[in-house]
């Protein structure tokens, strides 16, 4: 039998490291999320109002991102793209900025956090964009009409009629989109982010607790997944609308019953 | 030749932020779809505050009429005046000025399905026409109270009847207080218990100076309520007359048929 020793990993330095790596895939992940959704609505705009030739950078930026593989395109941000921002930007991201430092004492403006961040960001927003959109075609062409019979300009139509209506229709695949970001954060431990597998590797290399470690490594995702399931799931938009069409759908089909 | 060339030019700058006359001109409309004609040549003057029934068989062109006039469909020929000037070609900004000034009820309701029927109303006062939320929420206050729907405001469409959703889609039309309000078979997608709180709605509407043109298949709305019923068959006007004279004497052949057959299904000569 395995003679586990949890000591190794969850006290002094492996315990330190546990955490900053559990935070820093915390931060990563939300600031991941933040741009893939920003990229997602602003790519959606492009296609509805920019034309044909909006319509072909959509399809570009998604046929790009959705068929190469994330490790790949995290290498390419970090070790490629990031030398070719002038050489000023990269000396000010590279300097210490006490302002940059988020609450667990994780840094934001590194070149490893802004490229993992980004590169996820992108990722994701390229499947965002189809499953939204497979949300929006779903939102019958009358909600449509509606809103421009009474005058709405495209964007706000978009905004306001079709946006929230097609969130809610495609919000479970978004929902999965969101934790696989998250859990393809452990991907960016290949450009030397110091994220929670980074870290769990670490301690495999400083005590050779390779099964606690990657144990409570799992436990820590596990936990952060499940987390963060419930927490959009109740953040569902149109939940009140879903349950007053269930409650219909039951009392008619109670009426039928009385016939 | 000149004139023609003189509204083109006002089409582009027409304002349609505020109609002076809710006056609406088909002038020589033609619909197509592709080699498909709809509408052949529609010459037809609606009078500001007046009340029009739109009648004819189903697949006759009546709904594309009305559906040109906010632009909803394009025109393939002709032009539509409203407030005595063009609408052919306007677009952008010009084109949601006069949409926001003309309202228009859907067959099928059409209420923004994630909002209550408070939210209906508000939505476009805020969004279009800048209203505070404050200002906007004590008008959709007095609208649904206007239709008899005060207690709904905080349901969403899937809790209301279809009666009630549509009477929720009127107040929602005349938020703006629009000058013209346009409707599409306003009752044909109710059950038969609820056209009568719809039409009421659309009679109280009547004559208070909205100019309303209403495409139905209710002859009893038509009858009583209208200032003049157009009977379109094929794509063209065939009888326009006060519905005195359209029910009781109607003058073209193919109307008189229609009325018989709406009126009286049951004693009707066999088909062929």
């Amino acid at each position: 039998m395995f003679n586990l020793d949890w000591h190794g990993v969850l006290t002094g330095l492996p315990l330190q490291w546990i955490i900053s790596g559990f935070l820093t895939t915390i931060w990563v992940s939300l600031a991941g999320m933040a741009l893939a959704t920003v990229l997602a609505v602003l790519f959606l705009a492009l296609r509805l109002a920019g034309g044909a030739g909006g319509r072909a950078v959509v399809a570009a930026w998604v046929s790009v991102f959705r068929n190469t593989p994330l490790l790949v395109q995290l290498l390419f941000w970090y070790f490629a793209a990031w030398n070719l921002l002038p050489l000023a930007v990269r000396d000010f991201v590279n300097a210490d900025h006490a302002w940059s430092i988020l609450p667990g004492d994780v840094w934001w403006l590194t070149p490893e956090f802004l490229c993992s961040a980004w590169g996820l960001g992108v990722f994701t927003s390229a499947f965002l964009i189809e499953e939204i959109e497979a949300g929006l075609s779903a939102v019958s062409h009358g909600q449509r009409e509606a809103a421009l019979s009474q005058g709405f300009s495209t964007w706000a139509l978009f905004r306001c009629v079709l946006l929230p209506q097609g969130l809610a229709n495609a919000w479970q695949p978004i929902v999965g989109q969101y934790l696989n970001l998250m859990k393809l954060s452990s991907l960016a431990s290949g450009i030397g982010f110091a994220e929670l597998t980074y870290q769990v590797r670490q301690i495999e290399s400083y005590n050779a607790h390779a099964l606690e470690a990657f144990a409570v490594g799992t436990v820590l995702y596990l936990l952060l997944g499940v987390v963060m399931g419930v927490v959009l799931a109740s953040a569902e938009p149109g939940k009140r609308r879903k349950k007053a069409l269930t409650q219909r759908a039951f009392v008619q089909s109670e009426v039928q019953r009385d016939r | 030749m000149l004139a023609g060339l003189i509204t083109r030019s006002a089409a582009s700058s027409a304002d349609f932020s505020h109609l002076e006359q809710a006056r609406v001109e088909f002038r020589d409309v033609v619909k197509q779809y592709g080699d498909h004609r709809v509408l052949n040549g529609i010459n037809l003057t609606i009078n500001p505050g007046e009340v029009v029934a739109i009648l004819g068989p189903s697949g006759s062109g009546k709904s594309t009429l009305i559906r040109l006039i906010n632009q909803l469909e394009p025109l393939s020929g002709g032009d539509i005046l409203i407030d005595n000037k063009p609408t052919r070609g306007i677009e952008g900004r010009a084109l949601r000025e006069l949409r926001s000034r003309v309202g228009f009820v859907f067959q099928q309701f059409n209420l923004y399905a994630h909002l209550t029927a408070r939210q209906n109303i508000t939505l476009a006062l805020v969004q279009v026409h800048g209203w505070k939320q404050a200002a906007a929420d004590e008008r959709a206050r007095e609208l649904l109270q206007q239709v008899g729907l005060a207690d709904k405001a905080d349901q969403l469409p899937a809790q209301l009847s279809g009666g009630q959703q549509q009477r929720v889609a009127i107040a929602r039309a005349l938020a703006s207080s629009p000058q013209i309000i346009l409707f599409d078979e306003p009752t044909s997608a109710l059950d038969p218990e609820m056209i009568g709180e719809v039409l009421y709605v659309m009679k109280t509407l009547a004559h208070s100076g909205i100019t309303m043109i209403v495409v139905t298949h209710e002859m009893q709305f038509a009858r009583e309520i209208a200032d003049r019923v157009v009977f379109i068959d094929g794509g063209d006007i065939l009888e326009v007359a006060a519905p005195a004279t359209f029910f009781t004497a109607p003058e073209h052949p193919r109307a008189q048929r229609f009325l018989k057959k709406v009126l009286d299904p049951l004693h009707q000569e066999r088909p062929d």
